[in-house]
């Protein structure tokens, strides 16, 4: 029997564009000197209204994730994948519409979130499991993985600024993955560290679509997409061009680019 | 209802348009109370990691405040301090208002300084000034002890007048995380609201009885003095610290704390109003 994980209905996200490009969008100062500089009629702010223009970054989004489906989120900069995986991650919200998340949902959009370089290893897996929903005890339990996974052993004590970049993203990514999450929404982080730590990183990612998580990846990567996903969303300037398996959108969806690309 | 990874029924999550008004989910605060806990270990670790005087550094401020005040209003103003050595009269008032002033700093500028994680993941905002807060009591504990020895140093006793620092404690602690709520969630829509806000506490400190006491200001201007809340608290840690002036009734501090419980309330209010909008202004 299958259960619905995720469900968007008609989903819409409006955003204001300010045309006034001069100085900070908005101020107390502006906002008060607006009365006295009409006053005096001597204003160049409030000659020139603020003009703000609506701009949907997604439009009647809907759609219906079963628990266990992994989904890639394709289409080009600026479709809208960014802000619909924004507000299934609960960072924004929608203006229209509603989203019902009916399984404990992770995202993991940045690698290393709230990462403090001033401190330890140790220090910053407790800190960055803390802000990806993990509790202490799931942490502790697995403290050793994570610091064998990532393979910095000898440093987890010592201050991250210390760590080469390629030792920070292992440890970030390390952590990210031993979330035990019945979803995990991902944006494009699977690009890390050397190819042998990809390598890695990819067959953790499987494993976990095999442990029977919900996952919901974005990327611009037809590759990763197809490597992963079993069913895939193209979004196009906000709305959903099609839904269905990943080698048919995925072929749609790179038709699209190449069409477009000669114009 | 299904259950999760911990057997725990998991209730759907409703993503829905912001609505006008959102209150505090102390639900929810309750379950990301490990974040709240590594959130002020991390501004203490960090705090006190960069600096090689590491503590000494929140004593230091009081101390140099104190010794600006006494050679300025002690030695050369020799104002009256009601009989009190003037270090001691300063310190009692400072420590109270080191605390208010930093929990409301912190707490205004939690949503801006964490900006990079807001943006990033989902946990309950007000995690952010809330630790700003427990943050800000460590300190204050630190300069409550340097004030300890101030008073020891002076044959100040210690007795059970004491007792009465925690209600007091309460209050200002629930009273400042309400204002700096309040101005973190105006900085969000205002960016010179920083500017504004040094400003406002400068004032503030000078129309709160830390400094000078109150009875040296001229009856006529005593009303400036009387509607900031904080006056009457410092008298009352005053009391309680040194023994000096009467003990407010029992209904002051239940007035006070109702009072505090409201500000907290409109800053969590506001601030929860604001969150929602922080993602999509930066």
């Amino acid at each position: 029997m299958t259960q619905t994980a995720i469900k968007a209905e008609n989903v819409w996200k409006e955003y204001h564009i300010r045309h006034n490009l001069e100085g900070p969008s908005s101020s107390l100062k502006e906002l008060l000197n607006a009365p006295f500089a009409k006053l005096f009629g001597r204003s160049k702010t409030v000659a020139k209204p603020l003009r703000s223009e609506a701009f949907y970054a997604l439009k009647e989004v809907s759609f219906e994730i079963e628990h266990g489906e992994s989904v890639g989120l394709i289409g080009r900069n600026g479709a809208g994948k960014s802000t619909l995986l924004k507000i299934l991650s609960r960072i924004t919200r929608p203006s229209k519409g509603k989203i019902i998340l009916y399984e404990r949902v992770n995202s993991l959009l940045e690698v290393g979130t709230g990462f403090n370089t001033e401190l330890s290893g140790r220090d910053n897996i407790y800190l960055n499991g803390s802000y990806l929903g993990m509790s202490t005890q799931e942490i502790k339990q697995k403290f050793d993985e994570i610091v064998a996974f990532s393979e910095i052993e000898q440093f987890i004590d010592t201050p991250v600024k210390y760590y080469s970049s390629g030792m920070f993203v292992r440890l970030a990514f390390s952590v990210a993955v031993h979330l035990t999450p019945e979803s995990l929404l991902l944006d494009e982080v699977l690009s890390v560290g050397d190819a042998g730590f990809q390598h890695k990183s990819m067959e953790k990612m499987k494993e976990l679509l095999s442990s029977g998580a919900t996952i919901v990846l974005v990327s611009h990567s037809a590759q990763t997409i197809s490597e992963v996903c079993k069913r895939t969303i193209w979004l196009d300037k906000g709305m959903i061009q099609m839904d269905g398996p990943a080698s048919d959108v995925v072929q749609h969806y790179i038709q699209f680019v190449n069409d477009h690309s000669i114009k | 209802m299904r259950l999760n990874n911990h057997n725990i029924p998991f209730k759907p999550i409703v993503i829905t348009p912001p609505g006008s008004l959102d209150l505090p989910n102390f639900r929810e605060l309750w379950e990301y109370r490990d974040l709240l806990f590594f959130l002020t270990r991390r501004d203490l670790k960090v705090r006190f990691q960069q600096t090689i005087i590491g503590v000494f550094w929140i004593i230091l401020q009081p101390v140099i405040q104190m010794l600006i005040f006494y050679l300025i209003l002690g030695i050369i103003a020799k104002i009256p301090t009601e009989g009190i050595p003037y270090p001691i009269f300063f310190l009692s008032g400072f420590v109270v208002w080191q605390l208010f002033s930093q929990v409301v700093n912190t707490g205004a500028y939690s949503l801006l300084s964490n900006i990079g994680v807001i943006i990033k993941s989902y946990f309950p905002r007000l995690v952010l000034p809330l630790s700003s807060t427990l943050g800000s009591l460590v300190d204050f504990f630190v300069s409550f002890l340097l004030l300890l020895v101030f008073l020891l140093a002076n044959n100040y006793p210690i007795t059970w007048r004491f007792l009465l620092i925690i209600p007091l404690l309460i209050i200002t602690t629930v009273f400042s995380s309400g204002v700096g709520m309040l101005f973190g969630s105006l900085m969000v829509v205002f960016r010179d609201t920083k500017n504004f806000l040094a400003f406002i506490l400068l004032i503030w400190m000078y129309i709160t009885p830390i400094m000078f006491p109150i009875s040296i200001v001229p009856e006529e201007y005593r009303i400036l003095f009387y509607i900031n809340p904080l006056t009457s608290l410092v008298d009352t840690y005053r009391w309680a610290f040194l023994g000096r002036g009467s003990l407010p009734r029992v209904e002051y501090f239940l007035v006070s704390f109702v009072v505090a419980v409201a500000i907290w309330f409109a800053g969590a209010i506001a601030f929860r109003s604001m969150e929602n909008k922080i993602a999509d202004v930066m």
